[in-house]
């Protein structure tokens, strides 16, 4: 396997040099992520591995120019666009140009879809809003257009549900309507920032699959953020890991998990629960 | 729902019923004996009886409380023989100092509270909420200390006090405005209409708006860290949209909660409003029959605010149901 198109002439989808991200301290602003680079292309996952506080979170944000007030990013984020084959820079983009990006070319599915989705509206019309503000698409459209992708994301009897509020779904299902949200307009890139991390086991793995499929159907280019590495190795090809803000190992899935570089890294493994691991003596680990 | 209304409802009957009770037991033992006061300077002991025996004030408590209830559902008369003056139900009786019924006068000046009333309600909504909005997006800046300062203003000022400073100055020293005339109607002249009512509205919805504009700003704030806004911003939603939708949707349960609670009370409001505007409305008649101890009409327009009170906690919750989605579930 090569390095996914990050090497050559071709520009890849998103590439991003240098980010540093700062936040307000006590003492004036405090650096947390300190010089990523990375790149992702069409129809491919990247990875990106860290433990709580590792600025995975942060980075994801900078990239859909959704950082909190006060926090600042340098460096380079550029996205190919169809009016810039060679990738517009978006750091440095205006309010009206990101807001025209976010949702409709890039989307982002959060981690915990209760709090993320608006309680007060039908799911039909919080899925259908991205698609009637960046095509135009009439209500009627629009809603046709969300009981086809909640069909999609695989909620039985889409038609009547579209109609339901947030929370008369379960996790599982909250999270597939996430999805649907962030997929309605076919974005080039979505941002998968811990979307099973609420999550049990079963319902981890449909979701994965779910995302997985969606992925191969629409070549969109996906960066897939979790702390867990037996996640990432389902769905990435190449991964990233951080810690403190500072990229530790960068390679593809099949060099990280076969060979290591650093200490770090052979933690993070050893702390993955496996099948054949021996059984603990006094009664399992938790 | 019905059934969560009727039950609601019932227990609002069973309230109002209370507060006539209280009412007449505090007139029954506190009030002077309103036949003197009817009687006036000139009178005999036998006038009294008289006027004691047409009223029935010379009924045991209960008696009379039981023909005050009686009047109210199926009518009563006062005296007895060919003298007897019929009283249809609901029958609130007559005023003691002009002999009107009372269901008439307050029939009459009902048209005048409501126009103060509503107008306010709408002036103190729209800069309340609008205010409150603008000062959480603008949060820190000039504009928001601004209109937090004139809400601390508008908190503290007492409305009679804000009504005669307006007055001096609009009315009598920069003479931009005419002396409120609430006798002028709407359609007879509509400038002239809405140049009376302008002080009372502005007067009595300052306090409100305040109040409404702090309420919306904080709500507003904590709404906006809420991890849906994110998700509106991440899709990109034009910003009127991201605020109607994430902002101010989320926001209005309170707002809503404390206008209906508000709006029911209003008629103490409206009572110094109108009485310093010299408006005829419900909330002057009020404060003239506590004045005169005009007990029928005090009773009467007691029923009434608790009658709104009650009726505006019952469309209050059926208005939670339609604002918030999750409240459908458990009822």
């Amino acid at each position: 396997m090569t390095a996914q198109g990050t090497h050559g002439d071709a520009t890849p989808l998103l590439r991003v040099d240098d980010l540093r991200i700062s936040v307000p301290g006590r003492e004036g602003p405090l650096e947390v992520v300190h010089g990523l680079s990375f790149a992702v292309d069409v129809g491919r996952t990247l990875g990106i591995v860290g433990e709580s506080g590792s600025g995975k979170s942060m980075t994801s944000l900078a990239v859909m120019s959704l950082l909190p007030p006060g926090a600042a990013a340098s460096g380079s984020v550029r996205l190919r666009t169809q009016e810039h084959p060679g990738g517009e820079e978006l750091l440095s983009g205006g309010t009206a140009r990101l807001r025209a990006l976010r949702g409709d070319r890039m989307a982002m599915v959060f981690q915990d879809p209760l709090s993320c989705l608006n309680p007060y509206y039908r799911v039909g019309v919080q899925i259908a809003e991205a698609h009637r503000a960046h095509r135009g698409s009439t209500r009627r459209q629009a809603r046709t257009l969300a009981v086809d992708v909640l069909g999609r994301v695989g909620i039985p009897r889409p038609h009547q549900r579209v109609d339901d509020h947030p929370y008369q779904f379960s996790g599982g299902m909250r999270q597939r309507i996430m999805i649907a949200m962030a997929l309605v307009c076919e974005p080039d890139l979505l941002i998968a920032d811990e979307p099973t991390t609420a999550l049990d086991v079963t319902v981890q793995a449909q979701i994965l699959a779910l995302l997985s499929d969606l992925q191969r159907e629409f070549g969109t280019g996906m960066i897939y953020i979790t702390h867990d590495l037996a996640v990432v190795s389902q769905v990435a090809e190449e991964i990233l890991v951080l810690r403190g803000g500072h990229p530790v190992e960068h390679g593809t899935a099949e060099q990280i998990f076969s060979d290591p570089q650093q200490d770090y890294t052979r933690e993070l493994l050893d702390a993955v629960p496996r099948i054949d691991d021996p059984v603990p003596a006094r009664g399992g680990t938790r | 729902m019905t059934l969560y209304l009727l039950r609601r409802s019932g227990a609002g009957v069973l309230v109002l019923f209370g507060i006539t009770l209280l009412t007449f037991v505090v007139f029954f033992a506190l009030s002077p004996d309103p036949a003197v006061t009817i009687c006036g300077k000139t009178c005999t002991p036998e006038r009294i009886e008289t006027i004691r025996g047409v009223l029935g004030l010379d009924q045991p408590f209960l008696v009379q409380y039981g023909d005050f209830l009686r009047g109210l559902f199926v009518g009563r008369s006062f005296g007895v023989g060919e003298n007897a003056v019929q009283c249809a139900a609901p029958c609130l009786g007559f005023s003691f100092q002009t002999n009107q019924p009372v269901l008439q006068m307050i029939a009459a000046r009902i048209p005048q509270t409501v126009t103060v009333a509503v107008g306010a309600a709408v002036l103190w909504l729209l800069v309340g909420v609008s205010g409150g909005l603008l000062g959480a997006i603008k949060r820190g800046t000039v504009w928001d200390r601004a209109a937090m300062l004139t809400a601390l203003g508008g908190i503290s000022l007492p409305n009679y006090f804000l009504a005669l400073l307006l007055q001096y100055v609009l009315v009598v020293r920069l003479q931009v405005l005419p002396f409120p005339d609430s006798s002028i109607g709407l359609t007879e002249d509509p400038g002239g209409w809405f140049g009376s009512y302008l002080m009372p509205w502005a007067v009595l919805a300052f306090g409100y708006a305040s109040l409404y504009l702090r309420l919306t700003r904080d709500t507003v704030l904590d709404t906006l860290s809420e991890n849906y806004v994110r998700t509106g911003r991440a899709k990109g939603l034009p910003r009127g949209l991201l605020l109607r939708r994430y902002a101010l949707r989320p926001s209005m349960v309170p707002v809503v909660t404390l206008f209906g609670m508000d709006f029911a009370g209003l008629l103490a409001g409206a009572l110094i409003t109108e009485t310093v505007f010299g408006i005829n409305g419900v909330g002057k008649l009020a404060a003239d029959s506590i004045t005169t101890n005009d007990q029928p009409v005090i009773m009467a327009v007691t029923l009434l605010a608790a009658l709104l009170v009650v009726v505006g906690n019952i469309a209050v919750d059926v208005f939670y149901t339609l604002l918030d989605p999750r409240v459908r579930v458990s009822q």
